[in-house]
């Protein structure tokens, strides 16, 4: 699709084709779903952020402008529409277990710690990265998933999640001391 | 130089951000403990791989477009935002505009190309001799020699396009493309849905039943019988569909899935109705046929 032809897609969406949203859908949808899953780490989890992403995009789609990039705009639905799911999750998750966050991947026991060989493996760093990646708060995952995997600098970080420049980069900063702390012994046992 | 940088600062150098660039890679160079911390962070964001995203394929956005295409919400745009139509909807109880203008003038469409079709034809059979002689007159025909009327770039030959039939037969195929897309859309649906409630799918196939039994029956009448014969099988499944209990079983989904599998109904359908559609972008076409392409034969 053109750039012609995208902006008469789009401009036959916003007045309500759902013709035009259904193509919409139909090209973005496996970029959504990557940054869903790169967000929240969990493949059905995604797949609701998809869903309700587009459902988000379809009955704002009259606010936006459009002298926008639909990508742009419908990238930032769904970085907020991860940040919300994972918040509730969290909050339920809290709930259960009636304890803080911060525990868990920071506090390892010693005789958790696994051997060099089984360190070695990438599938148990994955493991160990993605528990740390879990116990971050979900906007500091949001943050860090866009700065770390999508390559976006502070300032587009804090259009998508639609913070100030200082607290998105806060967000960032705080991710990866918290990452570095749960990794630190992984780092020990690979020096 | 006895400016340290920060954590934060060598962290945003590791992403390529922040100011003074130039200065933070100068003293790296020259200062011990902030090349140690400095490798620390890039060593360790280095271990934080992107996740593997699980592969979607080509089809995929089709996929996301069924199952939300239902849950579509309202909005308040041109006719309905200037002339309370949602409003009033709404006070009547009556949410599922969507789902009403994409199915419930079925049965009033199939009947308005029926009563076309048939026009067309009674049309055709009322011509009298002397209209024929007028009209073939009026053409430069010669009336007293039937021959012109082999001629196949005559309108009166039975195979030209602007033939009355061949023009009435051409509505009925158009239409019968559009019923075929959106029993597809229901058929699809209902392979998708996840168990529990279907009744929104159920209401579409009631709609789409009547209408399916009035095309069936004009395609048997213009001899399209590979056209009935696969109305014939959707009847069916709609009706399935249609009786099946609103707060369905996964044992009864799947029971209905297996079905529409067996009969291949899905993939006939969407076979028929491409097919329709090429006949409509060729008129010449678009004389009866008793049997169509392979593929879609019962």
């Amino acid at each position: 699709m053109d750039a012609t032809e995208a902006a008469a897609v789009l401009a036959r969406a916003r007045q309500g084709d759902s013709d035009a949203f259904r193509a919409l859908v139909e090209q973005h949808s496996r970029s959504v779903f990557r940054l869903a899953f790169r967000m929240t780490r969990n493949e059905q989890d995604a797949e609701d952020v998809v869903q309700e992403s587009f459902l988000r995009a379809y009955r704002q789609l009259g606010r936006f402008e459009s002298r926008a990039n639909f990508g742009t705009w419908l990238y930032r639905i769904v970085s907020n529409c991860s940040v919300d799911l994972m918040r509730s999750k969290q909050a339920r998750h809290d709930q259960v277990r009636g304890d803080s966050i911060d525990e868990g991947a920071m506090e390892l026991p010693a005789a958790d710690v696994p051997g060099p060989e089984r360190m070695a493996q990438s599938a148990e760093i994955d493991r160990r990265v993605q528990d740390a990646l879990r116990d971050l708060s979900p906007l500091e995952r949001a943050a860090f998933t866009l700065r770390h995997y999508e390559g976006r600098t502070i300032e587009e970080i804090s259009a998508t999640l639609g913070l100030g420049t200082s607290a998105a980069k806060h967000s960032v900063f705080r991710a990866v001391k918290k990452l570095r702390v749960a990794l630190a012994p992984l780092r020990s046992q690979e020096s | 130089m006895t400016h340290h940088f920060t954590e934060d600062e060598l962290t945003l150098y590791y992403y390529g951000e922040g100011r003074r660039r130039h200065d933070v890679e100068r003293h790296l160079e020259s200062c011990a403990d902030c090349s140690a911390t400095y490798r620390e962070i890039a060593g360790t964001l280095a271990m934080i791989a992107a996740p593997e995203v699980p592969e979607r394929g080509d089809q995929y956005g089709l996929e996301v477009w069924q199952r939300i295409r239902h849950k579509l919400p309202d909005r308040e745009t041109g006719f309905a935002r200037f002339s309370g139509f949602s409003g009033v909807s709404r006070f009547f109880g009556f949410s599922g505009f969507w789902e009403f203008s994409r199915f419930g003038p079925a049965v009033a469409a199939a009947l308005l190309v029926i009563a076309a079709f048939v026009g067309g034809r009674l049309w055709q059979r009322s011509i009298t001799p002397v209209d024929t002689v007028a009209s073939n007159t009026s053409r430069g025909g010669n009336p007293e020699n039937p021959e012109h009327l082999a001629n196949p770039a005559n309108p009166e030959h039975p195979e030209h396009p602007e033939h009355p039939e061949n023009r009435a037969n051409l509505i009925l195929l158009t239409s019968v493309a559009d019923h075929l897309e959106q029993s597809e859309r229901v058929l699809s649906d209902i392979m998708n849905a996840p168990r529990g409630d279907i009744s929104a799918e159920q209401r579409w196939a009631d709609d789409l039943v009547d209408a399916s039994r009035l095309y069936r029956q004009d395609a048997i009448d213009a001899g399209e019988l590979s056209v009935a014969a696969i109305l014939d099988d959707l009847e069916r499944s709609l009706i399935e569909i249609v009786n099946s209990p609103s707060k369905i079983s996964a044992a009864d989904l799947d029971q209905i899935r297996r079905r529409i599998d067996a009969a291949s109904l899905l993939f006939k359908v969407r076979v028929m109705s491409d097919e329709l559609r090429q006949r409509e972008q060729a008129p010449d076409r678009s004389a009866p046929r008793t049997s169509t392409s392979t593929r879609v034969t019962s």
